[in-house]
């Protein structure tokens, strides 16, 4: 008996290694989110000549990481001095966004961190007037209505908190790049929609969402690495804090 | 709260100040929208350029008088009126296809005509449009011009010369 004992015990260190004594957990709940875009109407109130309406979805992968999907209609319309320009699309755009925020102190309510999106823009756009005026006289011209598929990659740091449960605001900043406004060198965009203007290649912003939010799930997240028993105690002493998250289906599930 | 990440208590004023923060955008978005109207400061009248040579020996030449006048059916429009010059810039009639010139040099005068296709080209939000143009083909009187020929027949913003006239 007392060798079963000892083979029992011997096999449960192996398996466990020889770490096992105390760890910190939190229980995290992971969230969907529907998000809308207060600025563009926001701007189109103070008399800009671009008309926008964005909205988010996003899906917590786990205490830090999220993906998230947005797409944006926008109409820009604009009457210069030397001609009329408009253009109209929807754009979307995809990636992942990372929370730099620990576990314990974010809670699944606060967000302070960065995303990186893959953007694609599908617009028209026409310039119904192009006025000129040189040496040979004035007169006017237009070009016709055509369609484009343009691509830009965007950086977006930003905060988030939930104002209360089931409900988040938060802003970011953007930086995007232009990749191709997807309408040769000559016949750039003036507004490319869900980028900005097509003659630049950098573009920046910022956004305000109010975010509808739902848990769909919770996860148990070690926020103080269990400690070694024996053995490595100095190593333990002297190692960083980590936090870890139990993959799905690993244990981690509540 | 000596890490605002890593410790706990910070967590009560975590709500508070991410509420505060989240009003600074709103200030962003009505500077950003009453910064908007600018200038424009770029070159957007694209020039033919053309540069003179001796004929026969193709060397740089130098008139001792040019003018060029360009022709509308209601007016001659004049371009050039310059003593000792070796290359003149012009441009292109927007609302046509053609455009001719009368060239005076050292006195004489010769009729140019050049034919070409047009094309709108955004040169910015702030400078609108411009239409740059590809010169498909010329004709000219050769009462001085010895040749006119087509050394680049992009007439764009780029400064590039576009003919080379012989005489």
């Amino acid at each position: 008996m007392a060798k079963r004992t000892c083979i029992c015990f011997i096999s449960l260190l192996l398996i466990a290694g020889t770490t096992a004594v105390s760890q910190d957990t939190v229980t995290v709940p992971l969230h969907l989110k529907a998000g809308f875009d207060l600025s563009g109407p926001i701007m189109k109130m103070i008399g800009s000549d671009l008309t926008s309406y964005g909205a988010t979805l996003s899906a917590d992968i786990n205490s830090s990481l999220a993906v998230t999907a947005g797409i944006r209609y926008s109409t820009f319309q604009t009457s210069d001095y030397s001609y009329d320009f408009m253009s109209r699309g929807t754009s979307v755009a995809v990636g992942p966004d990372y929370n730099f925020i620990k576990a314990n102190i974010a809670q699944g309510k606060h967000y302070a961190g960065i995303g990186v999106r893959y953007g694609l823009s599908f617009y028209s756009e026409e310039a119904t007037v192009i006025r000129y005026n040189n040496e040979w006289g004035a007169g006017e011209s237009s070009v016709p209505l055509s369609k484009h598929t343009g691509h830009f990659l965007e950086i977006t740091p930003g905060v988030r908190t939930e104002i209360f449960p089931g409900m988040t605001i938060g802003w970011n900043l953007y930086l995007r790049m232009l990749i191709s406004a997807g309408a040769g060198k000559d016949l750039k965009p003036v507004w490319m929609p869900g980028y900005g203007a097509g003659t630049s290649g950098l573009t920046t912003g910022a956004e305000y969402y109010i975010s509808v939010t739902i848990p769909y799930r919770k996860i148990r997240v070690i926020v103080k690495p269990k400690q070694k028993e024996s053995g490595d105690e100095e190593e333990l002493e002297e190692g960083p804090t980590q936090t870890v998250t139990f993959p799905t289906g690993s244990g981690g599930r509540l | 709260m000596t890490n605002m990440f890593g410790t706990n208590s910070i967590t009560p004023f975590i709500g508070k100040r991410f509420r505060y923060d989240l009003f600074i955008p709103v200030v962003l978005t009505l500077c950003l929208g009453s910064c908007s109207v600018q200038s424009c400061y770029e070159e957007i009248d694209p020039m033919m350029n053309t540069i003179l040579l001796e004929s026969g020996t193709g060397e740089s030449a130098k008139a001792s008088s040019l003018t060029v006048k360009g022709v509308t059916p209601a007016d001659t429009i004049e371009f050039v009126d310059a003593e000792s010059v070796s290359s003149f810039s012009v441009t292109l009639d927007p609302s046509i296809d053609k455009s001719v010139f009368y060239i005076t040099l050292d006195g004489i005068s010769d009729t140019a005509v050049i034919f070409y296709t047009r094309s709108p080209h955004l040169v910015s939000p702030e400078c609108g449009y411009t239409f740059i143009s590809t010169i498909t083909g010329l004709m000219t009187t050769h009462n001085i011009i010895d040749t006119l020929i087509i050394d680049n027949s992009n007439v764009n913003l780029n400064g590039e010369k576009n003919l080379h006239l012989f005489y």
